[in-house]
C-alpha cells in the first residue's frame, strides 16, 4: 500500500517547529529551503544520512575498544591502588551479590552502547541495501536506540561522584582512570550518530521498492 | 499536487513523514500517526499555566541542589561529603577537563538553560509579551532535547550509594532531597510544555 507522504506531494516537514514547507521540486536533495514559521532553514531529509551514522558509529566502535581495556577506576586503600576496568567493576558488584545494581551498570554501559552501535550499523545496512524492511519495526527500534543513548552515560556520573564523595585521605580515596575519557566519548559519538540517521528513509526504502514492484507487475 | 494555501490543512508525521489532514483537537487530545504509531500532534491541558510554574519551582531549586552537598561518607572517623559542583571542581583538579566540560554541561548547563528557557517562554506567553526574537530562541531550545541527563545522574546517585554502603558509612545530606525535587520539576516543565501550540500562537503573532 503506498501512503501519501509530505516528500511525494512536494513538501517538506520542519525539522524545528513541525510546520509543513512548500518544497519546490526544483530544489535538489541537497538544498536548504527556509521555514515559513520559525525561519530556520532545513533539508527535507538529513543528506548524507546513513554516511554521517556509519562515520560516528566507526568512531564510536573505536573509542569503546580502550574504553573496555584502560581501568576507569582505582581504589585506593592505604596508600595501595587497585585499579579495575568497567567489566571487572561489574564483577566486584557480583562478588558482593549486588545482583540488580550488577545488571543496571552492565546494562547501561556494556549492552546498550553494543546494542546501539550494532543496531545503527544494521539500521544503515537495510536502508542502503532494502533487504527484508521492515519500518514498522524498525523505526520502533531506532526509537529504543534513541531512548537509551544517554543511560551509558551512568557510568560515567557513578565514577564522578565517587572520586568527589571518596576523599578521605590515606585511608581511602577514589582516582579515576582513562578509560572514562573514551567511554564518554563512546556515548557521545554513539547519541550524535543516532541524531543523524533519518528514521524516514525507512519508510522512503520500502515505498521506493514498493513502487519498483507494482511498475513491474503492471508490465 | 497540493498549493501553497492547502498547507495549513495537512500535517505530516516528523518520524515516517506520512501526510493526513490536519486534526482538530481539544486540550488533553493527542493524535497517532496511522502507520508508524508515534504522536502527530497533541494539545495539552493548562500548558503555560502549568509549565510556568514547575520552571520556576525548578529554578529556586537550582541552586541548593547544584551547591548543597549530595551525599558524604564516614570511614575510620574521618567525614567527606561533595556537592554536584563539587563533582566538577574535583574532575577539573585531577586533570579530567573533558569529563568536567561534559558533566558540566549534561548536568548543570543543559537542565538549567531549558528551566529557565521554558520559564521565559512561558512568561512571554502568560504575560503577553511576545517578541518576534521567540522564534530563534525557541528553534534553538529544540536542540537541547536530547542532552539533558539529570535522571540519568539520579540513578548514578543511587548505584555510587550502593556501593559505598558496603564498607563505609553513608550520610544523606539535604542536596540529595533538592537534586530530586529539581529533577521532578525540571521534568514535569518540559513535559507540560505544548510545542504544538506554541508554535501555532507565534505563527498567528508573527507570520508575514
Amino acid at each position: 500500500m503506498l501512503t501519501n507522504t509530505a516528500k511525494s506531494s512536494n513538501l517538506a516537514l520542519c525539522p524545528q517547529c513541525h510546520k509543513l514547507n512548500d518544497y519546490p521540486a526544483y530544489a535538489d536533495k541537497k538544498e536548504k529551503v527556509q521555514c515559513v514559521r520559525c525561519l530556520g532553514k532545513f533539508y527535507q531529509r538529513k543528506p548524507y544520512s546513513l554516511q554521517y551514522t556509519l562515520a560516528w558509529n566507526v568512531a564510536a566502535l573505536i573509542a569503546f575498544i580502550p574504553a573496555n581495556l584502560y581501568p576507569i577506576m582505582i581504589i585506593y586503600s592505604l596508600g595501595i591502588g587497585d585499579p579495575s576496568t568497567i567489566l571487572s567493576g561489574i564483577g566486584q558488584f557480583v562478588d558482593q551479590g549486588l545482583y540488580p545494581i550488577a545488571a543496571i551498570i552492565f546494562t547501561a554501559s556494556i549492552i546498550v552502547p553494543l546494542l546501539k552501535i550494532i543496531g545503527l550499523f544494521l539500521l544503515v545496512y537495510r536502508v542502503y541495501t532494502g533487504v527484508r524492511l521492515r519500518p514498522e519495526k524498525h523505526s520502533k527500534f531506532y526509537h529504543a536506540l534513541e531512548f537509551l543513548g544517554p543511560w551509558s552515560m551512568l557510568d560515567v556520573f557513578v565514577v564522578t561522584l565517587l572520586v568527589a564523595v571518596v576523599e578521605l585521605g590515606f585511608v581511602t580515596s577514589v582516582e579515576a582512570g582513562p578509560a572514562i575519557n573514551y567511554f564518554t566519548l563512546t556515548v557521545i559519538f554513539t547519541m550524535i550518530a543516532a541524531n543523524s540517521f533519518d528514521p524516514r528513509l525507512l519508510w522512503d526504502k520500502k515505498q521506493n521498492s514498493e513502487t519498483f514492484k507494482e511498475e513491474n507487475d503492471n508490465r | 499536487m497540493n498549493t501553497h494555501s492547502d498547507n495549513k490543512y495537512l500535517i505530516a508525521c516528523h518520524q515516517c513523514d506520512a501526510l493526513f489532514d490536519k486534526p482538530e483537537l481539544k486540550q488533553g487530545q493527542s493524535a497517532k500517526c496511522t502507520r508508524c504509531g508515534c504522536t502527530l500532534a497533541e494539545r495539552k491541558v493548562d500548558s503555560i499555566e502549568r509549565s510556568y510554574n514547575w520552571s520556576l519551582a525548578g529554578i529556586l531549586l537550582l541552586m541548593p541542589a547544584i551547591l548543597l552537598p549530595i551525599m558524604g561518607v564516614t570511614l575510620a572517623g574521618q567525614y567527606h561529603h561533595a556537592s554536584l559542583f563539587d563533582c566538577i571542581l574535583v574532575l577539573i583538579d585531577r586533570g579530567f577537563f573533558m569529563i568536567a566540560v561534559l558533566v558540566f554541561l549534561f548536568a548543570i548547563a543543559v537542565p538549567v538553560v531549558r528551566l529557565f528557557g521554558a520559564f521565559y517562554l512561558t512568561y512571554s506567553f502568560k504575560f503577553n509579551k511576545l517578541k518576534p526574537s521567540l522564534l530563534y530562541f525557541f528553534r534553538a531550545f529544540h536542540h537541547l532535547d536530547n542532552w539533558a541527563m539529570l535522571n540519568v545522574f539520579m540513578l548514578g546517585i543511587v548505584v555510587s550509594m550502593y556501593k559505598l554502603i558496603d564498607d563505609t558509612e553513608v550520610s544523606v545530606n539535604m542536596g540529595l532531597l533538592a537534586f530530586i525535587l529539581l529533577l521532578i520539576s525540571s521534568t514535569m516543565a518540559i513535559a507540560a510544555l505544548d510545542h504544538d501550540y506554541i508554535w501555532q500562537e507565534l505563527e498567528a503573532e508573527f507570520a508575514d
